[in-house]
């Protein structure tokens, strides 16, 4: 309990540096005056564009993490996360293709569709008939999945006109800019119910720990409890993503970080760890990105991607250390 | 009243076992017993409805397993398979929480029923003192001990255990038993179990089901099921069948 308040305080000082930071810097004092309702610039700067916009990464951060926790209990493997697995990607390609198409559905939903289609494609494609799921070539596989939408996003985009694919490139990277409260509003509404949902799969996870057997003896149908924690877990990275984009590597890193800083065990602390480390890693990879390099503000997924791909190197160079690849 | 009716179990189109009318007697101690691939797990399992019949019906108070809501056979009946997985870490209290999933339900809190059942648990099989420890930290019998606490804390009538002593040596595997036949005769709990030991299986049996290749060789009291006929047709093994000198149980001494 105390490790999680001690991670709950360090993500709101970054969310306060978040706040301050940018090309108009803000003293605590000028963040506190804004905070509290106080007209004046740093009021605006909060309300309409700061604000929004940590929120946003805060709740991206937070479906993320929850999401790789999900999946990696599920495969009791910390590479499956729904960003290897393709998930993400297939809800990115979906978003693009309602774009081309000019569809005019509600992004959530078809982000929703399109990780539910690549987690079905990835299942039938790694799935045989009366063998248990091997975790890694469940990775593979969505690896694949992933090449084969991302290449397909990027045919599509070509279809666009030039300054609506500019757009869509920078939200395929995953981007935090420009969201609004609409944005947050949504995140809000979908983490009460996700979140809520991935509480209720603890049960299930902990039974399925047990391994196959002793859960179905405990009263699970193991089969139903997989589907309806994987649909939990793509339903929270489709959220994410309708947000902010397939940012790359945060549910990769989030559960295993969050896991470590909790230094526990138990399901539901994880879980909670997880969240809150996926919020701060996204509300420090965008602050990276807007807050390093003065006058260039880059899309977050290009910092999430910096710093998951040395930890994909390191988590795969381990796992083949332990003999499991 | 745990029984099997005309019950055909076996994998894709080959019967392992066929229509076997059994009944396991309330409140007892049974065990099944036979020789590799006849039939002893896959028989377990029907019994706990972990594979489902070819033919015929498992029945439990008169009804079919198939009818049964999976939670409330959880809290009726238990089984231990032969070799659960020990997540990584974990404590003793822990694993013997877990056994109280049945009654929570997916967001249910944990109330003092579930802290007194898993307090029971681990006292009935004496690990209390060693109840904040990792499972990995214990000794193999001990680590046993701890899984039988987790199915005890779903406070079944029934209780079923694949090859509970397998990979314990003698002094574990008789400590296993003799806990098993304690909780029979201090709770009236039904338990079966699958076992390899004869000799062992009839001195903490009351009740024995002797499977062979083709099928149920015999059943019922220990001396009436093991004699050299019984275990000629069920193993093709020659032996004598001598009584315990300890207990009056028959013992088997191959020849």
């Amino acid at each position: 309990m105390r490790r999680l308040l001690l991670m709950l305080l360090a993500l709101l000082a970054l969310c306060a540096l978040a706040l301050m930071r940018g090309q108009l810097a803000l003293s605590p004092l000028q963040l506190w005056q804004g905070l509290s309702g106080a007209e004046g610039p740093a009021h605006l700067v909060l309300a309409v564009i700061r604000g929004p916009r940590v929120a946003a990464a805060l709740g991206t951060g937070a479906a993320l993490g929850l999401s790789g926790m999900l999946f990696q209990t599920l495969f009791r493997n910390p590479l499956a996360a729904p960003d290897l697995m393709g998930f993400t990607s297939g809800a990115g390609l979906a978003i693009v293709l309602a774009m081309t198409l000019g569809l005019g559905l509600p992004v959530p939903l078809v982000a929703a569709l399109g990780g539910l289609i690549a987690a079905a494609l990835v299942l039938l494609l790694a799935w045989k008939p009366g063998q248990a799921l091997a975790p890694l070539v469940l990775v593979l596989v969505g690896l694949g999945v992933g090449f084969l939408t991302q290449a397909a996003s990027s045919f599509l985009m070509t279809a666009l006109p030039p300054e609506q694919a500019a757009d869509a490139q920078r939200w395929l990277t995953g981007s935090l800019n420009a969201r609004n409260w609409g944005h947050v509003a949504l995140l809000a509404a979908g983490l009460a119910v996700l979140g809520l949902l991935a509480l209720s799969q603890i049960r299930r996870l902990e039974a399925l720990d047990l391994g196959e057997e002793l859960a179905a003896g405990l009263g699970l149908h193991p089969g139903r409890a997989r589907i309806a924690i994987a649909v939990t877990g793509v339903l929270l990275a489709a959220l994410a993503v309708s947000v902010a984009g397939p940012l790359p590597f945060v549910a990769l890193m989030a559960g295993p970080l969050g896991a470590r800083l909790l230094g526990r065990t138990a399901l539901a602390p994880r879980m909670a760890a997880a969240a809150l480390t996926g919020a701060m890693i996204v509300v420090a990879a965008d602050l990276l990105a807007r807050a390093t390099i003065p006058g260039l503000s880059l899309p977050a997924g290009v910092v999430t991607g910096l710093l998951g791909a040395p930890y994909l190197l390191w988590r795969l160079s381990r796992e083949m250390k332990k003999g499991e690849l | 009243m745990l029984e099997t009716r005309d019950l055909t179990l076996g994998y894709d189109r080959r019967p392992v076992l066929e229509r076997l009318s059994l009944q396991i007697p309330e409140g007892r101690v049974t065990a099944i017993l036979g020789p590799n691939g006849c039939g002893k797990s896959t028989l377990l399992k029907a019994l706990a409805r972990l594979s489902a019949p070819q033919a015929g019906a498992v029945l439990l108070a008169g009804e079919p397993l198939g009818q049964y809501d999976s939670r409330a056979l959880a809290r009726r009946l238990a089984i231990l398979p032969q070799s659960p997985v020990a997540p990584e870490g974990i404590t003793v209290r822990d694993l013997v929480r877990r056994g109280r999933i049945p009654w929570r339900g997916l967001l249910g809190p944990w109330r003092d029923s579930d802290e007194a059942a898993c307090r029971e648990a681990l006292a009935a099989v004496a690990l209390e003192d060693l109840a904040t420890r990792p499972l990995a930290a214990l000794s193999g019998g001990q680590r046993q001990r701890a899984w039988i606490a987790l199915v005890l804390a779903q406070t079944p009538r029934h209780l079923l255990l694949d090859e509970p002593t397998t990979f314990l040596d003698l002094v574990h595997q008789i400590e296993v038993l003799r806990l098993l036949q304690r909780l029979n005769r201090d709770r009236g709990l039904t338990v079966v179990s699958v076992l390899h030991d004869l000799s062992l299986a009839a001195r903490f049996s009351d009740h024995l089901i002797l499977l062979g290749p083709d099928g149920l060789v015999a059943e019922g009291a220990p001396s009436a099921v093991l004699t050299p006929d019984t275990l000629h047709a069920a193993f093709g093994l020659s032996a004598l069948v001598h009584p315990d000198p300890v207990s009056g149980t028959p013992m088997v001494i191959p020849c």
